[in-house]
């Protein structure tokens, strides 16, 4: 079994204005992994997520990444160390087509053109290494393809960009039947080909059909991360709901943690 | 009394088998990564190579999506057009056929949907040896076919491949590979197992097992079958019958009526029959994958019934998975078929009854995961079963009668 994650936190606060939204949060990822985020709406995930890629700063705690404290003051830093975030609204532009999408912001120059060749097969090589075979061409434009085939794609992005650690907001909540199960599978080859993944999702089918571990967030606070092999659906309601349930979670919910 | 050694021949024979093995299922390999892989030095594998090659059944050229500057080094690979199998797969509702070529790559495929239509077993031969004339004749002229096997739902005598009953299609002693191979008159025996024997040996050579040693191959079609691998090899009892999952006696004492003749089965509680019952799907509407994801939809749309019915049959399916776990203590559990679908439908429910049931130590280690392969999941296992002569001694299958009947 892992026992060393590739990225940890411990004892984060943040606060916006004179909220506190997240207190003293502690969240840990393991390669090979899909750690499925929880929790209800309002709870803190996604600030908690942007804190790892770098988005917001937080107020107190610490950031390790391999083992060693790091600082992460920006996006940039976040990449650099391999840390991708694939955003709820993706960001992709509709009117590029799909290599274009892949390379935004990051274009293969040879000189001062653009190397489109390359691109094209660095693009075509990923999709192809996540065994991707929904999408028939890499030169359509992303406004031409289905909701689950925009997710490959941006997930694809943050592959190819060497990311160690993946992290997915919400990938499948706007997905029908057909197309969650394309995104979840290759959510799970990501974690099996040795990724790190983080998987915020509120769908239980989908967190326990494709997570190892599972970290419930209640009003800001890590009610409990555990194996998705030691828990059950209502456990995990629970935590979400009321932040304990029997010996898991907070010792009592607005206080210190346990 | 010492037993000799192999003789030199034996050791050639075996290792040109090991060799063709590494190519057909590692894909193109230089001679230096084969020879790296087998523990063998480089001029025994040259040796070995051009064996294979003056045989026919590779080839050494520059491998393709190179843009490098520098020399490649030549790989290996499998003559994938001009050596094949066929591949055939006799569902419930439907019949399909494939021409694979070494190394796996599907060359042709062929495919008819109608209900029950595996009925009468005459029939189906009739119509898969006739996919097999089509897909013949526009196969390359030099192209040579190395073997045939098919997949069959029903309880497969090893090793003769006698099918002692498929109850879904009412077939019982019947002589189906001896029917085939004679409609095909390729002067090759088509090779017949289980269905889920084989979707366990896709996978687990070619899909979501590869890598594993000890894994449970379960696939949903209109019953539920179930193919055990344990340390590498296929779990197949006395004669052939084990790893009948779906006949895994479930609910003995209220049990739903089983095609078997039981009841209770693990089929018959959570066969599609089953959930698209509890579903209370209206008379006429889809069955099959359509029909099963028509209920995973409605669920999610918050379908109370639909919620209730995959409730009901993801709690009936766990306790199969329960008991596989404790009796096989797998790394993997496969879903094949349409079980993909009803598995991520209702994984919390079939977790959380996993969790609660199935020993710690035994559960801990047990990953759960759908087919790589999909829908040609059943025809790759036919295609290895039928590989198996040819994989076992290259040179003595390498090159039958030419024309073959
Ligand atoms: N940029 C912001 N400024 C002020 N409050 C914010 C900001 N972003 C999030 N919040 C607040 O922080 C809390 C947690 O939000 P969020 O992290 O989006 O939760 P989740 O993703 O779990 O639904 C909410 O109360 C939200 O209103
Ligand atoms: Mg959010
Ligand atoms: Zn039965």
């Amino acid at each position: 079994m892992t026992v060393t994650p590739i990225l940890e936190l411990r004892g984060i606060d943040k606060s916006f204005g004179p909220v506190q939204v997240l207190h003293d949060v502690a969240f840990s990822a393991y390669p090979g992994e899909v750690t499925a985020l929880v929790g209800d709406n309002g709870a803190g995930k996604s600030t908690l997520v942007k804190c790892i890629g770098g988005i917001h700063s937080f107020d107190a705690g610490e950031y390790l990444f391999e083992g060693e404290r790091v600082q992460v003051n920006g996006p940039r830093d976040a990449a650099a160390l391999g840390v991708e975030i694939v955003y709820q609204d993706l960001a992709l532009c509709d009117n590029l087509d799909i290599v274009q999408n892949m390379f935004l912001g990051r274009e293969k120059r040879r000189g001062p053109i653009l190397d489109e060749a390359t691109m094209e097969e660095m693009a075509a090589r990923t999709l192809a290494g996540l065994s991707v075979r929904t999408v028939k061409s890499v030169r359509q434009q992303v406004s031409h393809l289905s909701g689950g085939q925009r997710q490959t794609v941006a997930i694809a992005k943050a592959v190819l960009w060497n990311g160690k650690v993946v992290i997915l907001d919400e990938p499948t909540a706007a997905l029908g039947v057909a197309q969650t199960a394309q995104v979840l599978e290759l959510v799970r080859r990501l974690a099996d080909n040795g990724l790190t993944v983080v998987l915020i999702s509120h769908n239980l089918n989908d967190v326990f059909a494709v997570s190892d571990r599972i970290a419930a967030l209640y009003l800001g606070r890590m009610a409990a991360q555990v194996r998705t092999t030691d828990v059950t659906q209502s456990q995990v309601v629970e935590l979400i709901t009321s932040g304990r349930s029997g010996d898991l979670g907070l010792a009592t919910t607005n206080g210190a943690t346990a | 009394m010492m037993k000799a050694g192999p003789s030199q021949e034996e050791i050639r024979r075996q290792n040109l088998s090991t060799l063709l093995r590494h190519i057909h299922l590692g894909g193109p390999a230089s001679r230096a990564v084969l020879a790296d892989r087998m523990g063998l030095n480089r001029s025994t594998i040259m040796a070995l190579v051009t064996e294979l090659t003056t045989a026919g059944l590779v080839r050494e050229e520059l491998p393709r999506e190179t843009r490098r500057a520098g020399r490649p080094s030549l790989v290996v690979r499998p003559e994938s057009v001009s050596r094949y199998v066929f591949a055939f797969d006799v569902g419930v509702d439907y019949l399909a056929a494939a021409r694979i070529g070494l190394g796996g790559a599907f060359l042709d495929h062929r495919e008819t949907v109608a209900p029950r239509i595996g009925l009468h077993p005459g029939e189906t031969a009739a119509t898969l040896a006739g996919f097999a004339a089509e897909m013949r004749d526009t196969a390359p002229p030099d192209a040579v076919c190395v073997g045939a096997g098919a997949a069959v739902r029903g309880m497969v005598r090893h090793p003769d491949g006698l099918v002692r009953s498929a109850f879904n299609i009412g077939w019982t002693e019947e002589e189906f590979g001896e029917n085939l191979t004679r409609r095909l008159g390729l002067g090759l025996p088509v090779l017949l197992d289980n269905e889920s024997n084989l979707g366990a040996l896709a996978e687990h050579r070619r899909g979501a097992g590869v890598g594993y040693q000890d894994l449970v191959y379960l696939h949903g079609d209109i019953g539920i079958g179930g193919g055990v691998i344990s340390g590498g090899r296929l779990l197949r009892g006395h004669s052939g019958y084990g790893g009948e999952v779906g006949h895994m006696l479930v609910n003995p004492r209220d049990g739903r009526p089983c095609s078997c003749g039981s009841r209770g089965c693990l089929e018959a509680e959570a066969g599609q029959d089953a959930l698209l019952e509890a579903a209370r799907r209206p008379v006429g509407a889809a069955t099959g994958r359509a029909g099963i994801r028509g209920v995973i939809d409605a669920a999610d749309r918050g379908d109370v019934t639909a919620r209730a019915a995959l409730h009901t049959v993801g709690d009936w399916l766990a306790v199969g998975i329960v008991n596989l776990i404790n009796l096989y203590n797998p790394a993997l559990i496969i879903f094949g078929g349409t079980l993909p679908d009803i598995y991520l439908g209702t994984a919390a429910h079939i977790r959380s009854r996993v969790n609660t049931h199935a020993l710690p130590a035994s559960r801990e280690v047990a990953r759960f995961r759908i087919c790589r392969l999909g829908d040609r999941t059943l025809l790759t296992g036919a295609a290895e079963l039928a590989f198996t002569h040819l994989l076992s001694d290259p040179l003595a299958h390498a090159l039958p009668a030419p024309g073959g009947s």
